[in-house]
């Protein structure tokens, strides 16, 4: 009995994770196209529900009866594993990340994560890697000039910012002396890590900014020079497949960005319940990378591979020996 | 590129990114600008100022008769030949236009003819709302160009509109006094 209740329990918890995880990018895309449009003094989507509310909803519609066309040229195989590839792994990741400590409903306590992993850590670097594979076989299989130098470009952009990300975090398991996520939150209790680790969430964002492909770093889809990047050929449900994994990765980097520095949900000064501070942390990074899209260029190609090797690994090895050197 | 090098040419502002924040802080400041998007044309729609050069009218004297005197003079300046009269003498034994047809899609607008009416009889209205499916329909005859709208008295404004698919006129405006969409605009 007891184990079909802790099953059911997970089971729940996922498809829960998974539905909403599904529907967050309806509200996400209007909220983007809300404050892009705003911040270039235009309304955003006016006409379809209140304020354009309805519009998500109306798009999705779209892609769902849009034509799925596959290019003669196009690796058949490669062309539909692709955008698989690309939403999988996002959704995987979300199982090691916690939410809150647990609340009691009806007598029982119930976690507010599906799994405590002593590696979460690890286990969300080393899913969320396989994302970018879908991006690169997307590009490749499409057979596509366009399509194919997006995804030469992720090639070569995913090694010069997952190192630095990987680097930046260390700083904070060695603070906590731990790799789950769980101890991490835990231990911030009382501070912060964003104040013994500030160049560690700066090398962090930056190459979390690059890692979900958002201006200034989405060489990848570079509308203004490559089309539509590794998704040009990509229509309806699929290419829809791949707008959902980079919201769904925003959204992980913002979460990452609230767990490991900002205190998860541990608020200061004003007493708010955990879940509520842990949503509020997120939602400010997710406007953050909304702001950021409307306000820099994109970075050129051998920009981003400067910035990667050259300022971002030396800064996070650094960040490693000067915490290390702290704590000893 | 100036004030950027202006508040971050340090290398202190270099190291913190003065110039990616300042970047930032405009952004921030236009979200909470007024928007300039104007929701035509099922809410709001345009009024042109009343030099505006839209669709032709003939006006008439005090009598009602029409003014225009058929002299050909608007058909000799227009640079695309879109005008075309025909005169006749009425029962009073006055030169009148029997057939003045303006070819719309051809014309462009440049309001040569009004300037060069010398019975100040054709002038460009405030109407430019006549987009039409076929170019036939923009040929338009003395009738119509009698009906159409003068010129504006009062305008520059944004007013309140609606759609309407099922008459002619698709744009139906309420009132006549609207915001100056100018007052939306930033200047820094
Ligand atoms: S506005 Fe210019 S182009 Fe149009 S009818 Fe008059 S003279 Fe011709
Ligand atoms: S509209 Fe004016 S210029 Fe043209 S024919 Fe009539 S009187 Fe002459």
């Amino acid at each position: 009995m007891e184990l079909v209740v802790a099953l059911g329990l997970i089971v729940f918890k996922v498809a829960l994770l998974i539905a909403i995880l599904l529907l967050l990018p309806l509200p996400l895309t209007w909220l983007e196209r809300k404050i892009g449009g705003h911040i270039q003094q235009r309304m955003g989507p006016m006409r379809v529900g209140w304020h354009g509310l309805l519009q998500p909803v109306a798009d999705g519609i779209k892609l769902l009866t849009k034509e799925d066309h596959i290019p003669a040229e196009a690796d058949r195989f490669l062309f539909k594993l692709a955008p698989i590839l690309a939403l999988a792994p996002p959704f995987v990741v979300f199982v090691a990340i916690p939410f809150g400590e647990s609340v009691s409903v009806l007598g029982t306590e119930i976690t507010l994560y599906a799994s405590n992993m002593n590696v979460a850590l690890l286990f969300v670097f080393a899913v969320i890697g396989i994302e970018v594979y879908g991006v690169i076989f997307g590009g490749w299989a499409a057979n596509s000039k366009y399509a194919v130098l997006g995804s030469l470009r992720t090639c070569a952009q995913m090694i010069s910012y997952e190192i630095p990300m990987g680097f930046a975090v260390i700083g904070v398991v060695m603070l906590a002396q731990s790799m789950s996520l769980l101890d991490i939150v835990r231990a911030q209790a009382d501070v912060w890590n964003i104040v013994y680790q500030p160049i560690g969430f700066f090398v962090f964002f930056v190459a979390g900014l690059a890692k979900a492909q958002r201006i200034p770093f989405d060489l990848a889809e570079a509308e203004g020079d490559l089309g539509a990047g590794f998704h040009t050929e990509y229509s309806g449900i699929r290419f829809a497949f791949f707008m959902v994994s980079e919201y769904a990765i925003m959204l992980l980097v913002s979460v990452l960005s609230v767990v490991l520095f900002f205190g998860g949900w541990n608020g200061i000064l004003i007493p708010l319940p955990p879940f509520l501070w842990f949503l509020l942390k997120v939602a400010f990074f997710v406007y953050l990378f909304m702001w950021f899209r409307f306000t820099f260029p994109r970075y050129r190609y051998d920009q981003l591979m400067t910035i990667g090797w050259k300022v971002l690994l030396p800064l996070s090895l650094a960040n490693i020996i000067v915490t290390g050197v702290a704590l000893l | 590129m100036s004030r950027v090098t202006d508040s971050s040419g340090k290398w202190i502002g270099w190291a913190f990114f003065a110039d990616l924040g300042n970047a930032l802080a405009l952004t921030f400041s236009y979200m909470f600008s007024k928007s300039v998007t104007m929701q035509y044309p099922d809410k709001e729609k345009w009024l042109p100022y009343s030099r505006y050069r839209g669709h032709h009218f003939l006006k008439r004297d005090e009598e009602g008769e029409i003014k225009c005197v058929a002299c050909e003079l608007c058909a000799r300046i227009c640079p695309c030949y879109c005008i075309e009269v025909v005169p006749y003498e009425d029962e009073k034994g006055n030169r009148r236009p029997a057939k003045f047809e303006i070819d719309m899609a051809r014309c462009l607008f440049c309001g040569l003819c009004e300037d060069a009416c010398p019975a100040d009889a054709i002038a460009l209205g405030q109407q430019y709302e006549f987009s039409s499916f076929s170019s036939h329909d923009l040929v338009v005859g003395r009738d119509d160009l009698l009906a159409k709208p003068g010129k504006a008295n009062a305008g520059g404004a944004v007013v309140s509109a609606c759609l309407n698919t099922q008459e002619n006129v698709l744009v139906k405006t309420s009132k006549q006094q609207g915001y100056n969409w100018w007052r939306n605009i930033r200047r820094t």
